[in-house]
């Protein structure tokens, strides 16, 4: 299979309150197919480069540099260094309630693979090999004001695995940003699970900006209960490995699931995402949109499959995907997938490729804007819609300069 | 300030421009008309730096730097304002945005301390009255859903923003009705001075109402045939452009 996968699960599974979970995940890895090109969900995205990093280099240490607040935003900061979680800052709301992973928690044992599918092959991964993560519980009605921040930090050379296991009761309402990145050497599987309670309301983003050499496979699965709501918003930068799988499963009725997704790659940058929206219920809403922009030799993935079932009549969903080339070298693989099995539904889905427009860029630099300030703001133009509608604008506010950075390096050679 | 020599200028592989003469000096308003097709957009675009607009021979200089050794941005620092016939819709990018990185750019050019962004916005909006553009469309996408004349009025609002040495209109007065057409006309007369010229680009005489040329050109086949003043351009409007191609033996030879 693979020497890296052998080496990981040395020594594996976890004897903790998950071990049979645990066991369970390393049965279905043993005799899933790992991915190559012959595995249509990693047809585009080869994962050699996991067997290129020596590991053994690895600095333990969980010593690393502390996080970069975000201004204006505050957040319960809520670390894990190579897994590891680290003491929580400051007294938590009441009605919220989070604990290590390890802690073993009986709401751990329930919500552990309750959401995430088990089709996805570094899921399973991650049930056998992360040892800690968060489990975060908040009680029926309660409405947490302050977001949590989850910050994944990997160190150079790390493997790293952790998972967040998320529980809003009814009518509770949180936000909650999880945030990666680094550029060292280093492979990483986060993922979290979501299970949203009947007119619960998740806020929610996931920020994969590992660059680089910084590995990655993660996922963030969420369960919608009748009436809940969940508004996500995904950011990827690309690296030698960077994947991300999500899912949104209307499990109850009435349940509304908007997604934006942004993606921007240079150099030989690959990113992957691959979302799933299941309607399993009746009068459901799906909104998805997804843009992304690729510069340099790099290689974007999109896979977003709509799956309505037999019985979820009239769900409304729309998934719309458009792409920025901005060089001959680079690539983008796209592919929107709707399987619809009910008879009263409105769905609509697009995707499209498209090249920098040439008459802008010449209208912007007749104004005496550079070629390049001209590319960065077409660019920028092209998401802008995406950043605007995050709603935290603080979040926001701290994209951007990093998104326009990211643009400068991009250039449009 | 404008010098034109000799401009030979193609398109892909048609010559459009055969030999263009023109000299534009501080103060003066030209006015170019001609029938379709005889390579008055190609002027604006072949000076300006469009891409796939070559020049195969000639000279171009403004204030004695010639434009074709400058890249289309340095060429709009160094005074050269084109105002286009179709106006690009840029959605996602704020008309704000727009406006104040363009000025930023000609300003640093021109060794002008930055404005800040309160300073410009209170700018941006005393244009905008000027222009008859309400205030909310510098927040919206630059030109986008902008009906003919509202793209026309944000031309002249860069134009008055950006204050350049040479402007040249495009048919600035194609698509509009008479109500749009003085607004453009009153924008472009307000910014008519002593040290800016102007080269008016336009099929109909109309325009030219509004705006006074001191000379008017024929442009016909890549070249100009014919150069007037004001007068010329009322007998254009009564014999339209047909003697061109009917008496070709009037045209002076260049």
């Amino acid at each position: 299979m693979s020497a890296w996968l052998d080496m990981a699960l040395n020594g594996a599974p976890i004897n903790d309150s998950l071990v049979s979970q645990r066991q369970q995940s390393l049965a279905l890895l043993r005799a899933a197919r790992w991915p190559n090109r012959k595995v249509e969900a990693w047809k585009y995205t080869p994962v050699r480069a996991l067997e290129q990093i020596d590991y053994s280099a690895a600095n333990q240490s969980t010593a690393a540099r502390g996080v970069d607040a975000v201004e204006g935003l505050s957040a319960i900061e809520l670390v894990l260094i190579n897994g590891v979680p680290q003491a929580i800052a400051g007294e938590l709301p009441a009605g919220l309630q989070v604990r290590a992973l390890s802690e073993g928690e009986a709401i751990a044992g329930e919500l552990f693979g309750s959401v995430k599918p088990s089709r996805h092959i570094f899921g399973l991964v991650n049930d056998v090999l992360a040892a800690d993560g968060w489990v975060i519980d908040v009680a029926p009605g309660v409405q947490i004001e302050t977001p949590l921040r989850i910050v994944y930090r990997t160190t150079e050379a790390a493997q790293a695995h952790g998972r967040v296991l998320v529980r809003l009761g009814d009518k509770s309402r949180l936000t909650v940003i999880e945030q990666a990145e680094g550029t060292e050497p280093s492979m990483s599987t986060y993922f979290s699970e979501f299970s949203v309670g009947v007119g619960a309301h998740l806020e929610h983003y996931r920020f994969a900006l590992q660059t680089g050499a910084a590995m990655s496979v993660g996922g963030c699965h969420v369960l919608l209960a009748e009436r809940s709501e969940l508004h996500s918003t995904l950011v990827g930068f690309g690296s030698d490995l960077s994947r991300l799988d999500v899912d949104v499963i209307h499990g109850g009725e009435f349940a509304s699931a908007k997604v934006n997704a942004i993606y921007l790659l240079d150099g030989r940058e690959l990113f992957d995402l691959h979302s799933t929206i299941e309607h399993a219920c009746a009068n459901g809403t799906t909104e998805e949109n997804v843009r992304g922009i690729a510069g340099g030799q790099s290689k974007a993935v999109f896979n977003g499959r709509i799956h309505i079932h037999r019985h979820a009549q009239k769900t409304l969903a729309e998934l719309n995907n458009r792409n920025l080339l901005l060089t001959s070298g680079a690539e983008i693989n796209t592919k929107p997938e709707l399987e619809i099995y009910a008879d009263d539904v409105r769905c609509a889905h697009g995707a499209t490729v498209a090249e920098t427009d040439k008459g802008a860029l010449y209208y912007l630099q007749s104004r005496g804007i550079s070629r390049s300030q001209a590319q960065i703001m077409l660019n920028f133009g092209f998401i802008n819609e995406l950043v605007d509608a995050m709603p935290n604008a603080a979040l926001a506010q701290w994209l951007r300069p990093q998104l326009r950075a990211r643009f400068a390096q991009m250039g449009d050679a | 300030m404008l010098s034109i020599k000799n401009l030979h200028a193609r398109v892909e592989d048609k010559t459009i421009l055969k030999g263009l003469n023109l000299d534009v000096k501080p103060g003066e308003v030209h006015a170019i008309m001609g029938p379709n097709g005889a390579g008055k957009s190609t002027l604006g675009y072949v000076l300006s730096g469009r891409d796939g607009y070559e020049v195969e021979q000639g000279s171009a200089e403004l204030d004695g730097h010639s434009l074709f050794d400058m890249e289309t941005e340095e060429r709009a620092r160094a005074g050269l304002f084109l105002a286009f016939q179709y106006p690009v819709e840029i959605p996602g990018v704020s008309n704000m945005e727009f406006l104040k990185a363009s000025v930023d750019a000609v300003r640093e050019a021109r060794g002008d301390s930055a404005l800040s962004s309160a300073e410009f916005l209170k700018l941006a909006r005393v244009v905008c009255k000027q222009v008859n553009l309400p205030v909310e469309f510098l927040k919206r996408g630059v030109n986008e859903g902008f009906s003919g004349g509202e793209k026309k009025r944000n031309e002249i609002m860069q134009m008055i923003l950006l204050a350049p040495r040479l402007c040249i209109l495009d048919e600035t007065d194609s698509g509009l009705d008479i109500d749009a057409l003085k607004v453009v006309a009153d924008g472009v007369n307000s910014q008519r001075s002593s040290d800016r010229g102007f080269v008016v680009v336009t099929h109909y005489q109309r325009l030219l109402d509004y705006i006074k040329p001191d000379f008017v050109h024929v442009l016909s086949d890549g070249k100009i045939v014919k150069s007037g003043g004001p007068e010329l351009a009322k007998e254009l409007e009564a014999q339209g452009y047909s003697w061109l191609a009917d008496h070709p033996d009037e045209v002076p030879a260049e």
